[in-house]
């Protein structure tokens, strides 16, 4: 390998504009710097694969804008194996996979885009030919590797795991079909092969550009010695999944005045309508949506019009579904609500001091560590 | 028997696939085509509201997931019996050709272009553009560091285009389409919220009504990416079809000449007026098209003699298919299915659609290239990406007009109520082709869900006749000089802009509703 192209001073800058760009602390960058500049090229090496996966997390994350793609790919990421962006195919893609796990053992981040299913050898989802093994006689005969083979062998060398995107975290779309392929959350995967590992997830289907790379700067952070992320329950990063929509919509102040939109044709020109009729998850949802917004702020869910179908929730779709209904009828304290009501009973809660934490302890949530600080 | 040579994973399409393919005298002699992942989408709608079918169908892909979310509503829509508004047939149309433009965008320059330029050559830049030695600097230090990851390893071959100037203009292109095709999902973001997995359509219209504010955002963007295609997406396409060694791949790549088309984009309320219309070719008897009057959806049936589903899946008609997954079958080797129409495998996606619609800049270009001199005629993949290009720029250009017809103040919404039981279809078209929705609401609940998707057109299996699918052929001929570098091959697979997500998104052992739909 040749010498160092980047200097420290080079590396604090970038890392500090990629920081605060993804609304970062400050106090991440030195160890940032540290964990980068100990490669040549002073990119950390990232192995990203696939399993039971859509590709609409790397889709959305060819949305980054701070860093831009050309950015993270040219000057920020060493990505050694992407399968929907690199220039290699077949063998010469999987000796990038096998070149890395053996050269740089403990520095690459795994990450992972959808689950894994388990059933029948793992042979519903494979990539790559697994060289060694033998048929009845004893002969070489080339046959699908699967993904859980390759778990096997790129966890116990990877830094750490991102499960990137709410199918790879918790199952998801997939996991819907679990009991023919036996579809399990990386994390669970990555567990029993080596407890100890090190996992973040991701949520969001798709998850925000800037979710994914900045959980990957935070891994880095964490890796280098520095300040362990703030996780969640889930194993999400509480720098982006650590509100709930509701708390920051900007449509509260109609859900506050029991302002529901019934009708899409019924275009309120004095103000905006709360979607909760329509099926908002808001309430329920912890993603920092309505300040970061989508596809260069241009817009997001509610901003269209349109209900959250809280797609950032471990409960996301099943446990979400009927997504176009309102959420269910709420206890408060002993009083019945329905959505006509909602907004007054609303308002006067969160006065009183309850509020949403009131609302989502009712629907079975476990509040208590989330939304401190917030009513 | 030639010597036998597995590609996996073909990378820069979307999903998980398998190209096997057997050499023989430096050509490829045969081939197969293999889905290798599973997952079983359809299931999970039984017993949902019919209003989820968008949102999680969306999911099936990432790369189209407006495309799926668009089919439903219109499945939807059929189902409750909506007269779609004219505001949000026209933004329905908007965002589709939005998604078509960003699609296309980034299948030729971030999954494709990597298989003809040489981006190592933009180390020996000597230019005076700023911005490029800006690029050629990254790349000096990226060779230097000895990490050029992603863009190497890959396969060599020598008929890279390798000419520095050329080669870092090329290479500059990539990285102004990716900023060209995230400003094409901002568009999409304006009407639908964000992009991928959208919200801004539901059964019945759209939620976002058109304004003079949001019509003026679309529209800057769109005139912005004309510009760009006219001037570089299509000027970069003439330029590779110009190149002395790629002047074989005009003919070669032929996918056995069938082509089908359902037609997309309404230009009136019934959907009976399309902008690009439906039809069929048959062996590449491009002047004769059977039109929307002949089209027959029973027409198409499924086999699965190669594909690891029961024999009792065999050879239906996919509203009444069945999809029982069995890994061990003998003699089985992919996910997909292998769809048929009128018994023939069929090429899907912009080729299919030009090649019914022929608008002049097409027709013009095969005969300037003499494509239209050979008979046979062959339509290599060279014409595939052309084609692709050339329906970026019509439907960019359509765009400007649909936009004109917007009415602010108008209706978006035609409110249904769900019908206790119900039929419902929705054919589009996607960027990689033909689409179909079905939907049977039983009890005002989903009780059976089904979709056909384009990659299961193109990258089908051999069927019960041992005919092969439109890739398979398509490979079939293709030189390999070197073996262990089978460039050609994977050039060749790439210009399908496959997506096997979609294509293996299916499940279903038990709940396989026999449905009869009008035939159209």
């Amino acid at each position: 390998m040749n010498g160092r192209l980047v200097t420290r001073r080079d590396f604090l800058k970038h890392a500090g504009a990629t920081a605060a760009l993804l609304g970062l602390s400050e106090s991440f960058i030195p160890q940032l710097a540290r964990a980068l500049q100990e490669l040549a090229s002073g990119k950390p090496p990232v192995i990203w694969i696939q399993g039971q996966c859509c590709s609409g997390c790397s889709v959305s994350l060819l949305n980054s804008n701070y860093p831009m793609v050309a950015e993270l790919v040219l000057d920020k990421l060493s990505i050694r194996f992407h399968p929907t962006i690199m220039a290699a195919a077949g063998d010469k893609a999987i000796s990038a996979i096998e070149e890395t796990a053996r050269d740089l053992k403990g520095k690459y981040v795994l990450v992972v885009e959808g689950p894994v299913p388990e059933a029948e050898g793992g042979e519903y989802c494979t990539f790559g030919i697994e060289k060694t093994t033998k048929d009845l006689l004893g002969k070489s005969v080339p046959k699908d590797k699967p993904m859980t083979l390759w778990m096997e062998e790129l966890v116990p060398k990877a830094a750490a795991v991102i499960a990137v995107g709410n199918c790879a975290s918790f199952g998801g779309i997939p996991k819907a079909n679990a009991e023919v392929t036996g579809t399990k959350p990386i994390s669970e995967v990555v567990k029993k092969i080596d407890a100890n590992k090190p996992v973040i997830n991701v949520g969001g289907c798709p998850p925000h550009p800037d979710w994914v790379v900045g959980t990957v700067l935070e891994g880095l952070t964490w890796l280098s010695g520095g300040k362990k992320p703030d996780l969640d329950e889930h194993l999400r990063s509480k720098t982006f999944f650590g509100k709930l929509i509701h708390e920051n919509c900007e449509r509260r102040a109609a859900f506050d005045a029991g302002l529901f939109l019934e009708d899409w044709n019924d275009q309120n020109p004095d103000m905006k309508l709360c979607l909760f009729k329509m099926g908002c998850k808001g309430p329920v949802t912890y993603a920092d949506c309505p300040i970061r917004r989508w596809n260069s702020g241009v817009n997001w869910c509610v901003g269209a019009n349109a209900p959250c179908h809280g797609c950032a929730e471990p409960a996301f779709y099943k446990d979400l579904s009927p997504l176009y209904e309102p959420l269910p009828n709420v206890n408060f304290a002993g009083l019945t609500t329905s959505t006509d009501v909602l907004g007054w009973v609303a308002a006067g809660a969160t006065a009183a001091g309850v509020g949403v934490h009131y609302l989502l302890k009712q629907l079975g949530k476990k509040p208590e560590e989330k939304s401190e600080g917030g009513e | 028997m030639g010597r036998m040579v597995s590609i996996d994973p073909v990378t820069r399409i979307e999903g998980h696939l398998r190209i096997d393919i057997e050499i023989e005298g430096d050509k490829v002699k045969d081939a197969w085509s293999s889905g290798t992942m599973f997952r079983g989408l359809e299931m999970l709608l039984k017993g949902k509201h019919p209003w989820d079918a968008q949102q999680v169908t969306e999911r099936i892909c990432g790369v189209c997931p407006l495309v799926h979310g668009t089919a439903a509503s219109y499945c939807l829509d059929d189902a409750l019996g909506v007269e779609l508004p004219d505001n949000a047939r026209l933004i329905r149309n908007l965002c589709l050709g939005a998604n078509f433009i960003q699609s296309h965008i980034l299948h030729f320059y971030h999954l494709a272009a990597l298989d003809y330029v040489d981006v190592t050559a933009v180390a020996k830049y000597t230019g005076t553009n700023r911005a490029l030695q800006i690029l050629r600097d990254k790349i000096v230090g990226l060779v230097k560091a000895n990490d050029v990851y992603p863009f190497l390893p890959r396969y060599e071959s020598n008929d890279y285009v390798s000419d520095p100037e050329l080669a870092t203009v090329l290479v500059g292109h990539y990285v102004e389409a990716l900023e060209m095709r995230k400003k094409a999902q901002e568009m999409l973001s304006i009407f639908y919220g964000r992009m991928p997995s959208f919200v801004g359509t539901v059964p019945g219209g759209v939620t976002t009504p058109p304004t003079i504010s949001n019509i003026a955002a679309f529209r800057s963007r769109l005139t912005e990416l004309r510009k760009w295609i006219d001037n570089v997406y299509l000027a970069d396409i003439l330029l590779l079809a110009e190149v002395e060694a790629y002047k074989p791949f005009h003919t070669a790549g032929d996918s056995g000449g069938n082509y089908l088309a359902y037609g997309g984009f309404d230009e009136d309320s019934q959907g009976t007026k399309k902008f690009l219309p439906r039809g069929v070719i048959f062996n590449n008897d491009i002047f004769n098209v059977e039109g929307p009057d002949k089209f027959g959806e029973f027409q198409i049936t499924e086999s699965v003699k190669h594909s690891w589903y029961t024999d009792e899946c065999e050879w239906l008609n996919p509203k009444n298919g069945k999809t029982e997954p069995d890994i061990h079958k003998e003699g089985a080797y992919s996910f997909l299915k292998a769809p048929r129409y009128k018994g023939k495998p069929m090429e899907v996606g912009p080729l299919s659609r030009m090649l019914v619609k022929k608008p002049d800049l097409l027709v013009n270009l095969a005969k300037e290239l003499g494509l239209l001199d050979n008979k046979p005629i062959k339509i290599g993949l060279l014409p595939r990406h052309a084609a692709r290009a050339i329906e970026c720029k019509i439907l960019a250009e359509e765009m400007d007009k649909w936009l004109d017809q917007l009415k602010p103040g108008d209706k978006i919404w035609d409110k249904k109520d769900i019908p206790s039981e119900s039929y419902g279809r929705g054919l589009v078209e996607g960027p990689r082709g033909a689409l179909g929705h079905w939907i049977h609401i039983k009890g005002k609940k989903i009780d059976n869900y089904q979709a056909i998707v384009p990659t299961t057109w193109n990258a089908s299996p051999r069927d019960k006749n041992g005919e092969r699918g439109p890739i398979e052929t398509a490979l079939i001929g293709l030189p390999v000089p070197d073996p262990e570098n089978p460039i050609n091959v994977v050039r060749c697979v790439r210009s399908f802009d496959p997506c096997l997500a979609c294509a293996i998104h299916v499940i279903h052992p038990s709940h396989n509703g026999v449905k009869v739909f009008q035939v159209i």
